[in-house]
């Protein structure tokens, strides 16, 4: 650490390798946050999280009961052990809340005044977050199981809705409409997401087990399919050209948008390469994949490597993205784990499940606040408050509640 | 916790290369540089997966199926073996672009590749198709053409009229030999004769060591406990190549203890 910030003095070294290698190390050893928490406030399984693009400060969460609420991640109180508070919500009583699971929620990229959410009473809703009112509505033929709106978008505000049943479709935010429709997959389609660095780019993965790479602009049909044998194993394009063995649950695009990772019911993770549309053919071993709707991960973008927080059954597995390697595993939660997102300053991760729990991991690194607290105690004089824990420490924890022989006999 | 910061300090120190004829564990053929006096050329040291093969190929027992089958292994035996799975997948595709190797798929239900040696292959296709009767020319056309210069698990029926000029009959031929195996209407799987009995005493012996290792206390039990235990004779496979199959697999996790490695059954 010394060499790296005497060698970024002199100039030898970049100034972002130093912060590269910080976000790594801190990236690599996350565990369950010990001071933080989220205000309880859920009663249905969390399906879905999102942080605001601009700030990277509310935390957005879409329940199965239909309710979603917004959590603010920032620290005012001063003190190192704090509760994320509940800002806002759509909460039970609000009539204009999703009448059953809200599947996916999503801030409206370019600020926070806007959130869009969507699940399964087959509707898109667009939220004023001052108000928590209802500003427009789509309805949909199917159960929409995930919606994607493109962050990088200058020339188009489409939102991509994946439906049961096939249908694709594509929603107009300025126009308000919602005609257009991306023909091409045979099954119910589970993840959505725009790319992150072309914004007409459009990869979706269904439950055909086919992944699609749409260019919205040409009306042809799909512009790629993801095939996992790389045109080897069959000739015949019914047999061959699936991307996975099973359904295609979530997909992730890297930072630079030049990799897509999606996650399948057949237990495996794959790293595609987006400009060709090669499968890379990393191996992440088997990954239990139960879900039978949209699964949302995250890859973190450090210096030299990437890693790939991936939530399989309760757990949270991270891998390395490009050499497969499994790090960690993180344990926390109770049942199954819907989603996880990382912060992208701070290397935390915010995970949510059907537990109704949102949890916070953070880097081990932070070991300051214990410090703080085991100086405190040594500090701290003989005061009457001191002198009560002391005696009850000499009489209370060995003491037992029943009567003694000695004093029956 | 050390692994981890272990991991990040590799990303960022840079390693000293030793020489590989010093460090008797890396046998990759691409770390071998220009030493003054070694006597080793590049080629000549196989990569780590072709060394896991060769001790799993003497792991198979073929004398027990009475040289019927060559020796046979299951892609995910070598995941058990060698630690980075990506790494063998890698060499592995090599191996068969070399033509060293040949990857098989056994069946609907087994989700993973077969691996033999091409040499071992050439040699049992040979004995059978002669066992058979099959035409002389027909062996020698697949044996030589077929199986040195096709690198994928299947081929259609435009491939092999076009390419290697088999005609109807000579495939009714190699279909009946079982060298070639129905997939779709006009494609087949090449596959190996006699396979059956290799299936039948791998899937037995996969479930017998799977209910072993149930029917122990907590559904778990030390390595070294469970390579003493008396194994059942019809299995012919052996207990060591059931257990790289199943660790492999996935089936089953490794953790590391005290006093050995510890084998616990997966939940799902």
């Amino acid at each position: 650490m010394l060499n790296f910030l005497s060698s970024r003095e002199s100039g030898i070294d970049d100034p972002n390798l130093l912060r590269g290698y910080e976000s790594t190390k801190r990236a690599v050893s996350l565990e369950l946050s010990k001071h933080r928490d989220v205000e309880r406030v859920h009663y249905g399984g969390v399906n879905s999280l999102d942080l605001d693009v601009v700030e990277s400060r509310y935390l957005l969460s879409g329940t199965t009961d239909g309710t979603v609420h917004i959590h603010d991640t920032v620290n005012l109180t001063g003190d190192v052990k704090f509760t994320l508070k509940a800002l806002a919500n759509v909460s039970r009583s609000n009539k204009h809340k999703h009448k059953h699971s809200v599947e996916t929620v999503q801030w409206y990229p370019l600020d926070s005044g806007m959130f869009l959410s969507s699940g399964g009473d087959k509707q898109l809703k667009v939220w004023d977050t001052n108000s928590m009112v209802p500003v427009d509505e789509y309805e949909f033929k199917g159960i929409i199981y995930s919606h994607h709106m493109s962050a990088i978008a200058v020339k188009h505000s489409l939102v991509a809705a994946g439906c049961h049943s096939s249908s694709l479709q594509l929603v107009d935010l300025k126009s308000g409409s919602a005609s257009h429709m991306l023909k091409g997959h045979q099954g119910s389609i589970f993840s959505v997401k725009w790319s992150t660095r072309d914004e007409f780019l459009l990869a979706s993965g269904s439950a055909d087990n086919r992944i699609l790479l749409w260019d919205i602009r040409s009306s042809k049909g799909p512009m790629m399919h993801l095939d996992q044998h790389n045109g080897l194993e069959s000739d015949n394009y019914f047999d061959g050209c699936t991307s996975h063995g099973g359904y295609v649950n979530g997909l992730c695009f890297t930072q630079n948008g030049l990799h897509l990772l999606s996650y399948g019911t057949d237990n495996r993770l794959r790293l595609w390469n987006t400009t060709t549309g090669q499968n890379t053919l990393v191996n992440y071993g088997r990954i239990r994949n139960d879900s039978k709707k949209c699964v949302q991960f995250s890859v973190f973008n450090g210096s030299r490597t990437n890693f790939v927080f991936v939530p399989e059954a309760s757990n949270i597995k991270v891998f390395d993205m490009h050499n497969g390697n499994r790090l960690s595993i993180l344990r926390g939660h109770y049942t199954q784990v819907n989603c996880c997102k990382l912060h992208r300053d701070y290397q935390e991760l915010y995970s949510g499940g059907n537990d109704c729990n949102i949890l916070i991991w953070t880097p081990e690194t932070d070991k300051a606040y214990d410090d703080h607290i085991k100086a405190q105690k040594r500090e701290q004089p003989a005061s009457g408050r001191s002198e009560r824990n002391s005696f009850v420490r000499r009489t209370g924890a060995t003491n037992d509640t029943w009567s003694s022989d000695e004093e029956e006999s | 916790m050390s692994r981890k910061r272990a991991l990040v300090n590799d990303l960022y120190k840079s390693k000293k290369r030793i020489c590989a004829a010093l460090n008797s564990d890396a046998k990759n053929s691409d770390l071998i540089t220009e030493e003054a006096g070694s006597s080793y050329k590049a080629d000549d040291i196989p990569c780590d997966t072709k060394v896991a093969l060769l001790h799993l190929q003497g792991l198979f027992p073929v004398d027990r199926f009475d040289d019927r089958i060559p020796a046979m292994i299951i892609k995910h035996q070598l995941y058990s073996i060698l630690p980075n799975r990506t790494l063998v997948d890698k060499q592995l595709n090599d191996l068969k672009n070399d033509g060293e190797v040949k990857l098989f798929k056994l069946g609907v239900d087994m989700d993973d590749y077969c691996i033999m040696f091409t040499s071992d292959y050439k040699a049992h296709v040979q004995g059978v198709m002669a066992d058979l009767g099959t035409p002389k020319p027909v062996i020698e056309k697949f044996t030589q053409s077929l199986i040195t210069k096709h690198r994928d698990v299947c081929i259609s029926k435009e491939t092999l009229m076009e390419e290697y000029q088999f005609t109807d009959q000579e495939i009714t031929h190699l279909v009946k030999a079982s060298v070639l195996t129905v997939k779709t209407i006009g494609g087949w799987w090449i596959a190996v004769p006699n396979a059956g009995i290799f299936m039948k005493s791998f899937l037995r012996g996969r479930k017998a060591l799977l209910r072993m290792i149930s029917k122990s206390k907590y559904r778990e039990i030390l390595r070294k406990e469970l390579e003493q235990r008396k194994w059942p004779k019809i299995c012919k496979l052996g207990l060591m190549y059931h257990l790289h199959d199943v660790i492999g697999a996935d089936l089953i996790q490794c953790i590391e203890t005290t006093s050995g490695q510890l084998l616990r059954l997966k939940d799902s």
